[in-house]
């Protein structure tokens, strides 16, 4: 690597962690006026950063309000560079499906999740919230899912969660998405009772874990 | 015979005087027992509760009755504050609390502020402060308990949340603007809670957590502002509780600067220790809602038994109860209570 284009990736990793969205943008433009590939520059700049940021997350150095932040930084630095990928860059990434059964606005949790799978390299539909448990196995049909994440803030709703899975196995579509779920009252025990795939307790373990399910 | 009446030993143990035993509450509002089965047994039904003081009040003394709990607490959402300062709320169910449909506005800089006195004369305001005012008066050995949700969730349910926590960050002037706004409301509708015979108000903020915050924002917005509203009901003379949901390590330190008459914590908090830690503290809590909903009852006197041998001042619910859980789980824990 040449010393100008491993000095442009490190800015950008560096700008996303220092929340600093204006760099990322500038240092991006710089990127494509030097001819450096955009994919190599989201992967190891901008998607790097945001590894960076994750780690902090877990670390407890970084909280949601900075996570937040930085990941504003890294996707209009993502903006810039889009336009500049090669057609088969674009394709090929594994799709995730996710939403929330039911809640409010403050479906952060879900957010976040978005955010650290789409900055891991991960297709991610999101349906927003209050999504009845068809529409979930629709979704994932119609773009070819490899993976349903469903979450929910409400012990009353966590029904829906079952009621998916329900679904899958009497369409007998089960065997083709792997299902995995969180939120506020879900635990292990609960996914390995309704037969889901995994349970992940946060973004960075819902990362972790779609990794594994699909490797 | 009990030396005290409810009313008695919730609000002695909230002032630090003596008293028989902890009491057994469960304050309301984000924390409420309005569950599916007392109201099948009882015709009086949420949503309709919502919006009806007369429903409401029946619904909060119906809980108290049927489950042993020793206060009566309303309302039984967290969706009154914001309805008022202008955020479209969805109704909710029997089985479902209202909650947010869309937040009034899309950043801390956009917020629109109004005179406090004028926003109390609309939306569920006079529903609770009239529920209040007939629960004080037919129940004079009950604590009524009214709720608020807390400044930094109230702003969090009028400003898009997404852009609220990042405005924490990038524009910190508006955001205390807005949150200090927020808190002035709080505290004006607070009064007309005491006014009607409200003796203890329970605040619940469940954004203003450590795992949510992180510990500088948790000391620049939510000590302060909780802080804020707490001296300003002090000064109606009333007690005050207030919960912090989620795990607490990140900013355990600072619990003791909030000034609060007891704090309430979810189940993953060690009360015991945070107690030892801080002597000075009156703690509340925090038997798991899972296991309560769980309908395993020998456990949950079991816990139960444990919280009230390692000293927890007030025995509650760690966090918001499912409207499924049942009431002999509910009378499980207030027995135990009762019977030590």
């Amino acid at each position: 690597m040449s010393e100008l284009k491993a000095k442009l990736f490190q800015d950008l990793s560096d700008a996303v962690v220092d929340m600093d969205e204006e760099k990322t943008v500038e240092t991006s433009h710089r990127v494509i006026d030097e001819g450096i590939d955009a994919y190599e520059a989201i992967e190891k700049g901008l998607a790097h950063g945001m590894d960076r940021v994750g780690e902090l997350f877990d670390q407890e150095e970084y909280f949601i309000p900075e996570v937040l932040i930085c990941s504003d930084a890294m996707y209009a630095g993502v903006e810039v560079l889009k336009p500049h990928l090669k057609g088969d860059e674009q394709g090929e990434k594994k799709k995730v499906v996710i939403g929330v059964i039911e809640g409010d606005t403050h479906d952060i949790g879900k957010n976040l999740v978005k955010i650290m799978l789409e900055t891991s390299g991960f297709d991610v539909f999101d349906l927003g919230r209050d999504i009845p448990p068809q529409q979930f196995v629709d979704k994932a049909k119609e773009v070819g899912a490899h993976i349903i994440g469903l979450s929910t803030l409400m012990t009353t709703t966590m029904d829906g969660m079952r009621e998916v899975v329900r679904i899958l196995e009497e369409t007998n579509l089960r065997e083709q998405f792997k299902v995995i779920v969180g939120g506020g009252p879900i635990s292990q025990s609960f996914a390995d009772k309704i037969g889901a795939d995994g349970y992940a307790a946060n973004a960075a373990d819902a990362v972790r874990l779609a990794r594994k399910l699909v490797s | 015979m009990s030396a005290f009446s409810p009313k008695e030993r919730l609000l002695r143990v909230l002032d630090k005087e003596k008293i028989d035993r902890a009491p057994v509450v469960c304050p309301g509002g984000m924390m409420n027992a309005a569950i599916v089965e007392v109201m099948n047994r009882t015709g009086h039904t949420l949503p309709e509760a919502h919006h009806d003081d007369t429903l409401m009040a029946e619904l909060a003394f119906d809980v108290a009755d049927y489950t042993g709990f020793e206060n009566i607490g309303i309302p039984f959402c967290m969706t009154v504050e914001a309805e008022v300062l202008g955020s479209d709320i969805d109704k909710g169910s029997l089985a479902c609390e209202p909650k947010i449909r869309q937040e009034a506005y899309p950043s801390v800089s956009q917020v629109e502020f109004k005179e406090p006195q004028a926003l109390l004369r609309s939306g569920r305001i006079n529903t609770v402060v009239q529920a209040a005012y007939r629960l004080a008066r037919k129940h004079p050995d009950y604590p009524i308990i009214g709720n608020l949700t807390g400044p930094i969730s109230t702003a969090a349910s009028i400003v898009d949340p997404m852009s609220f926590l990042k405005e924490l960050r990038r524009d910190k002037e508006n955001a205390h603007r807005v949150i200090d706004y927020v808190s002035d409301v709080l505290i004006a509708y607070a009064q007309l809670m005491v006014d009607a015979g409200v003796k203890v108000i329970s605040i619940g903020d469940p954004t203003a957590t450590g795992e949510i915050l992180g510990p500088k924002m948790f000391e620049e917005y939510a000590v302060p502002y909780l802080n804020k509203v707490i001296d300003g009901i002090h000064e109606l003379d009333a007690a005050v509780i207030v919960h912090i949901c989620g795990k607490m390590q990140s900013v355990r330190h600072m619990i003791p600067l909030i000034k609060g008459d007891a704090i309430s914590t979810d189940a993953m908090v060690n009360l015991k220790r945070l107690k030892e830690d801080y002597p000075q503290l009156t703690t509340m809590g925090n038997l798991s809602t899972y296991l309560l909903e769980s309908g395993n009852y020998e456990d949950v006197s079991r816990h139960t038994r444990r919280l009230v041998g390692d000293g927890i001042d007030i025995i509650a619910p760690a966090c918001g109860l499912s409207t499924s859980t049942t009431i002999q789980a509910l009378q499980a824990m207030t027995q135990t209570v009762k019977e030590l």
